[in-house]
């Protein structure tokens, strides 16, 4: 968690600060009992394979998850996350580093629209995505 | 020109509902599972106090959970070989042989809050047909449009998938 962002702060071009993710297989677990998602692909790595997984793979939504909490913490708290959508591209294994980025595309009155999106620890983007802010002015 | 890979019946179901509409109500408890599940810790979720130093009225659900919050229990009996359950609903049928998740687009309209009750429907939106370099497929949208107990809509999540 950041403190808070302000708009007046803020111009197109500005690079959030990048938040990296790790995933352990117990977090997976942990997030497939939360979600109530018996997925197979998600815990049992034989299973995995038969469908051409080298590894269980991490939850497209955990990754959607991620993605709003880096958006909505670079907000701050009286920040408000107005859209946010995404694009899943390919597939995140766990014990592997993913890193959320994001920049500053447009400031338009109190709203600001960002692109962001994850990439995999060979620097592949697995989710590109866009999200529109409300920032509080100082 | 080839034969068309969305069925008329199917073309038929564009703006209908896909399922009864589904309703429920979010604990406090859930909610911080979910958010300490994806290791999020924002306090705004967790702690009272700072959700109403942030201008909110209590504790906030983080707003991409309302996507499980609602889905009623269901038998193990349902599971299907790879761990889903199977169907329940209106089957959008295609004639293709896989359906991929193609990604999701939320609009956060209203705060939900913890103890909030939350009907979710589901429509078919739209379905597309294109010609893709590895051939043609069908660009598959749906929306659920979230509204809470005082009647307003407090997000609307399109979801596509790309069936080829």
């Amino acid at each position: 968690m950041s403190g808070q962002r302000f708009l007046d702060d803020v111009k197109p071009g500005d690079e959030l600060p990048a938040m990296v993710k790790n995933a352990s297989r117990a977090q997976l677990f942990l997030f497939s009992a939360a979600t109530n998602n018996p997925h197979r692909i998600h815990y049992d790595r034989e299973y995995a394979a038969t469908e051409s997984h080298p590894d269980v793979l991490v939850h497209g939504p955990l990754q959607g998850a991620w993605l709003s909490q880096f958006v909505a913490d670079w907000a701050g708290p009286k920040g408000r996350v107005l859209t946010l959508g995404w694009q899943n591209r390919g597939r995140a294994f766990p014990e592997r580093d993913l890193t959320f980025r994001g920049r500053v595309t447009a400031v338009e009155g109190d709203e600001v629209a960002l692109d962001v999106w994850e990439e995999d620890d060979t620097g592949a983007v697995l989710m590109p995505g866009t999200a529109r802010v409300r920032l509080p002015r100082r | 020109m080839a034969a068309s890979l969305i069925p008329d019946e199917t073309r038929a179901l564009v703006g209908e509902l896909l399922s009864e509409p589904v309703t429920a109500t979010i604990t406090a408890k859930e909610s911080q599972r979910f958010a300490l599940a994806a290791d999020d810790l924002n306090p705004i979720y967790l702690d009272e106090a700072a959700a109403k130093a942030a201008g909110y009225r209590t504790v906030v659900v983080p707003p991409i959970f309302l996507a499980w919050s609602l889905t009623p229990a269901r038998r193990v009996s349902d599971l299907r070989e790879d761990g889903i359950y199977r169907g329940g609903g209106r089957r959008v049928n295609l004639n293709v042989k896989r359906v991929m998740f193609g990604g999701e687009e939320w609009e956060f309209l209203q705060p939900v809050y913890a103890g909030d009750t939350v009907t979710a429907e589901t429509r078919l939106k739209s379905l597309e047909e294109k010609d893709g370099s590895s051939g043609p497929f069908v660009l598959q949208t749906t929306e659920t449009t979230y509204t809470n107990q005082a009647g307003e809509v407090v997000a609307r999540a399109r979801g596509r998938s790309i069936a080829r």
